[in-house]
């Protein structure tokens, strides 16, 4: 058996095929986008990454440094409120990105799976906020835990989804959730590379266009 | 510590309409979003020709 033939049975080589062909370098990284990108509303997508970035980052540093850091240090409340004005700013343009891609059908051409993936990430982020709002360690954490479990108990998910249980809201806010919002806008950006950003209505006399700007 | 530019040592204010019930920080944050997004559409990109 030659070398040639071991390397296109392997499993690697086939997936490297695969996400070759899904992705090539040119498409992962473009350095060119369409003329109609060039709007404001295109930029909330991006300022969400920024935003998610800087929340992953003030993250770490809080698990690392713990409560007592973040409650009764100068630099510890620095760090508590770029996580928590971070996050704000998360939702903020999230939403105005999820609203222009609403009302542009963003769905169109064949772009489902891009849509649904960035519903999703709003979706999943809503309780990774929540555990962490749970987490805090003071009695705000404590009066939002003792009046939402009543909507987990509502709706039949209290026993594995325990809003007074600080390890287990600790653990879904630092680790499970947090990894599912990352992993889902990975998936959800490189979706965007492959299909491409979704183009404007068509006007009825308007001509196609193929126009590019750097 | 040093102390907040609001007075937050009081219970939330509520806007109360039937039977919507929504504090007013989430009010203006909500009329913030909205006039982002309209601006957003509007203003102009800064290097986009006016042609296109």
């Amino acid at each position: 058996m030659s070398a040639t033939e071991t390397d296109e049975r392997s499993w690697t080589a086939g997936l490297r095929r695969r996400a070759v062909t899904a992705l090539p370098p040119e498409k992962l990284l473009p350095d060119q986008q369409p003329s109609y990108v060039a709007s404001w509303i295109y930029v909330f997508g991006v300022l969400s990454l920024s935003a998610l970035v800087v929340i992953i980052t003030s993250g770490s540093i809080l698990a690392l440094k713990g409560p007592a850091w973040w409650h009764l240090t100068g630099i510890g409340h620095f760090f508590n409120s770029v996580h928590l004005w971070s996050v704000e700013i998360f939702f903020f343009v999230m939403v105005i990105h999820l609203w222009g891609k609403y009302w542009m059908a963003a769905w169109r051409g064949g772009r489902a799976r891009v849509w649904i993936t960035g519903a999703v990430t709003f979706l999943v982020a809503i309780p990774c906020a929540l555990t962490g709002y749970v987490s805090q360690q003071n009695f705000d954490a404590q009066w939002i835990s003792t009046q939402a479990k009543d909507a987990m108990n509502a709706v039949g998910i209290g026993a594995f989804f325990n809003l007074l249980d600080f390890g287990q809201m600790y653990s879904w806010h630092v680790l499970l959730l947090p990894a599912a919002v990352v992993g889902i806008v990975i998936a959800h950006v490189l979706l965007v590379r492959k299909h491409g950003v979704v183009p404007p209505f068509k006007l009825p006399d308007a001509s196609p266009t193929e126009d590019v700007s750097p | 510590m040093p102390a907040a530019i609001f007075n937050l040592n009081h219970p939330a204010h509520y806007v109360h309409w039937h039977f919507v019930q929504i504090s007013v920080s989430n009010v203006i944050v909500i009329v913030l979003m909205l006039i982002v997004f309209a601006a957003a559409i509007l203003a102009p990109f800064p290097g986009r020709g006016g042609s296109s």
